[in-house]
């Protein structure tokens, strides 16, 4: 493994949290496909210090990883919600879906609302396309 | 918000009576209720002494975009159409009191304040506003019960 | 003059004070809905579209197609029906029993647990109108309502007058926010924001209950154990309580029994009611629907008259076994909605997709109906997030066939 180009990139752990916005859900309504679903839904909103740790400034693209799944999407400051280093924000959508467990101890409820994953700057990188 | 006492700070505070009122706390409180403007204090207007207030104040009564004759300002980007507003405002209440007051449709909407169309809040009537006129009070019924602050008065 | 209301099926709220004008059953504006409202009223498309393997076909071809999957498939998965009418649910139910199919609905991984505990009286539950009538103190835990009920503060849980409340919110209620995040609903509960570590909700209902009877409530994220008594204090006191429990509580906790605790801790020293803060329009009434067939709220197998149930016929875990061999969707998003690495599995087997607009699953589907908005182009009954029945007629006229008349004639084709 190549330790030299994994230590340049800063890398961070945190707990995302996931919540409905009205404005996510109208654009669902309106268009799934659209760009404004795409735009309010494929974003993860993070503490502003965390932001500082990751040299990603907002509007930047970072990816999400964990062992279910790698999303590309937008990073912002979270805002109203109030801010806490380590815990993330972001609306519920086919992008926080890639990175939920598939396991669920037989209940057939996943576990929807306890995702970990890792952040790293995505350099650019396009958002997630929703699709398969 | 500013308030009267806010305002007579600008004010040259020399009660000279130029403006018609007994004194510039009384022209303070008259510019709050939208009754005089900031040009009817002459010694404000044109001393170059009182430059900085002048300018101060009349920026905030400059009726920026999208106001209305009394500073009601909705950001319909920003409303949810959650009709929480229509609900909490008095005046709505007073004359609406089992439509909208109640939570329902209006039943009398000619006479409200809010109202929700297309969902995002409309403001009409809004010389009714308990914010303005003679016997106003500092209403924030449509401010605390908003969830995203899309009503603002300027 | 008598207005003609209509009934909104954007939400669990099913607001029932609408009014529309529309021309050539093109709804132009729409008075008193919210935002997500508007949007849902005014989805309508042009022309009715059916596909099979991603080519357009006719309406006869699709459902023969449809008819011939479920007919061909040992076990077929019927899943979807939050936004369906109870009527459709209905013809499901007896499409699931002739197809020998496993039945679900979204409830088995959101608010089903809480439904069937309401139905078995469980706990104590009120109407949306009682609410607006009677409560002081409201409590909003891991619910948003703002955001996913939008009308819900104002038409009932907080701003209303009501006929036992007529001196307005400011004077006479509480209203209380319970939740991991700062949301626009605990914005509006001010200083009664209570924030809680995420998965901290047991912890802080059973530091509740000791706040409750005087002791000293512990928990160890270090609560301010002063907040819980304040918060204590302040329930002990209501008349008239409500919680609206949203899925931010129920994924939070292992089973329901803190919540029975706390309910019935509550009813030891005051009055407390529960609603759920169900999502889709009438995934209560399938909750309802499916118990007065079946005696189960959801995850049911048919099998030759029989009737099977637990957990392993819910979508999730029928998928990630990979038990169904088949899938009708009905008004639902799987391929969205659920963990993607468990709706992947959907692609290993015939879909139906049944829905008024394309979604990932639709686009994804073997066969693809575009059906009616039920509730704005389709009629018939459901049942509010409270457990009351509402009737709709359609708002608008269209040529979409609803998916109740879809249902039908797929039972005819079988
Ligand atoms: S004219 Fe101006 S300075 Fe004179 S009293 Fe009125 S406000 Fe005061
Ligand atoms: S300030 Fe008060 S009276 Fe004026 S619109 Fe708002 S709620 Fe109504
Ligand atoms: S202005 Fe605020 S309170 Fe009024 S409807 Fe819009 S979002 Fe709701
Ligand atoms: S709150 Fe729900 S039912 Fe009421 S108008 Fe909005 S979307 Fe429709």
């Amino acid at each position: 493994m190549d330790f030299g180009s994994f230590l340049t990139v800063p890398e961070i752990k945190v707990k995302v949290v996931t919540y409905r916005d009205i404005f996510q859900d109208k654009a669902m309504i309106e268009n799934r496909f659209g760009e404004e679903y795409r735009d309010r839904s494929a974003v993860i909103k993070l503490d502003p210090a965390d932001l500082k740790q990751l040299s990603v400034k907002k509007g930047d693209t970072v990816i999400l990883k964990n062992s279910f799944g790698r999303v590309v999407v937008r990073a912002e400051e979270s805002g109203y919600e109030t801010s806490h280093r380590g815990i993330a924000y972001m609306p519920n959508s086919p992008w926080s879906n890639i990175l939920v467990s598939d396991e669920t101890g037989g209940t057939g409820v996943p576990k929807f609302k306890d995702i970990s994953v890792t952040v790293t700057s995505a350099k650019g990188e396009k958002v997630t396309e929703p699709g398969f | 918000m500013t308030n009267a006492m806010e305002l007579y700070q600008m004010l040259p505070k020399t009660n000279c009576k130029k403006c018609g009122k007994t004194s510039c706390m009384a022209f303070a409180v008259a510019l709050m209720a939208r009754e005089l403007t900031p040009d009817d204090c002459p010694p404000l207007k044109d001393e170059p002494k009182y430059r900085e207030g002048y300018e101060k104040i009349s920026g905030l009564f400059k009726p920026s975009e999208g106001a209305t004759e009394t500073g009601l300002v909705v950001h319909e980007d920003l409303c949810f159409g959650c009709g929480n507003c229509v609900v909490a405002c008095p005046v709505n209440v007073a004359n609406d009191p089992y439509g909208v007051g109640s939570g329902n449709a209006p039943k009398n909407i000619n006479k409200l304040i809010l109202t929700i169309e297309n969902g995002i809040v409309k403001a009409q009537n809004v010389g009714e506003c308990r914010r303005f006129g003679k016997n106003k009070i500092l209403c924030n019924g449509c401010i605390v019960t908003c969830p995203v602050e899309a009503i603002e008065f300027v | 003059m008598e207005k003609n209301y209509h009934v909104c099926t954007g939400c669990g709220l099913l607001c029932d004070d609408i009014e529309v004008e529309s021309e050539k059953n093109i709804i132009n504006k729409v008075y008193t809905a919210c935002r997500v409202g508007v949007a849902h009223m005014k989805e309508g498309k042009e022309e009715a579209i059916f596909r099979v393997d991603n080519k357009p076909v006719n309406e006869e071809t699709a459902i023969s197609e449809a008819a011939s999957i479920l007919k061909n498939a040992k076990n077929p998965l019927i899943f979807g029906l939050g936004t369906s009418t109870s009527e459709t649910h209905k013809l499901a139910i007896e499409l699931a029993r002739k197809t020998n199919a496993t039945l679900d609905d979204t409830s088995s991984f959101c608010l089903g647990s809480l439904v069937e505990a309401l139905i078995h009286n469980k706990i104590k539950t009120c109407t949306l109108d009682d609410v607006r009538n009677k409560a002081d103190v409201i409590i909003f835990w891991g619910a948003d309502p703002s955001d996913s009920h939008p009308r819900h503060l104002s038409k009932y849980s907080y701003f209303p007058r009501g006929s036992e409340k007529q001196r307005g919110w400011e004077e006479e209620r509480t209203a209380i926010a319970i939740d991991i995040r700062k949301s626009h609903t605990a914005k509006i509960c001010g200083n009664y924001f209570f924030q809680i570590p995420p998965g901290g909700d047991t912890e802080f209902i059973d530091a509740l209950i000791a706040g409750l009877s005087g002791k000293l409530p512990k928990t160890s994220y270090n609560y301010p154990p002063k907040k819980i008594l304040e918060l204590a204090n302040i329930l002990k006191g209501a008349k008239f309580g409500i919680v609206f429990a949203g899925l931010g509580l129920i994924y939070s906790l292992e089973n329901l029994e803190p919540l029975f605790r706390l309910m019935k801790a509550l009813n030891e020293k005051a009055n407390f009611h529960l609603v759920p803060m169900v999502g889709h329009y009438n995934m209560r009434g399938f909750n309802e629907n499916l118990f007065a067939e079946t005696g189960y709220v959801n995850s049911v197998k048919f099998e030759n008259d029989i009737v099977k149930h637990g957990p392993e016929y819910s979508i999730v875990e029928s998928l990630k076994a990979k038990t169904v061999d088949a899938a009708l969707i009905i008004g639902s998003d799987p391929l969205s909605s659920l963990p993607r690495s468990i709706a992947k599995n959907l692609f290993e087997i015939p879909v139906i997709s049944m829905d008024p607009c394309e979604t990932l699953t639709s686009r994804n589907a073997k066969v693809y109906i575009n059906t009616a908005i039920s509730g704005v182009e389709a009629g018939g009954t459901a049942t509010r997030m409270d457990g009351t029945k509402v009737s709709f007629k359609p708002v608008v006229e269209t040529n979409h066939p609803s998916d109740e008349a879809i249902l039908k004639k797929i039972m005819e084709a079988l």
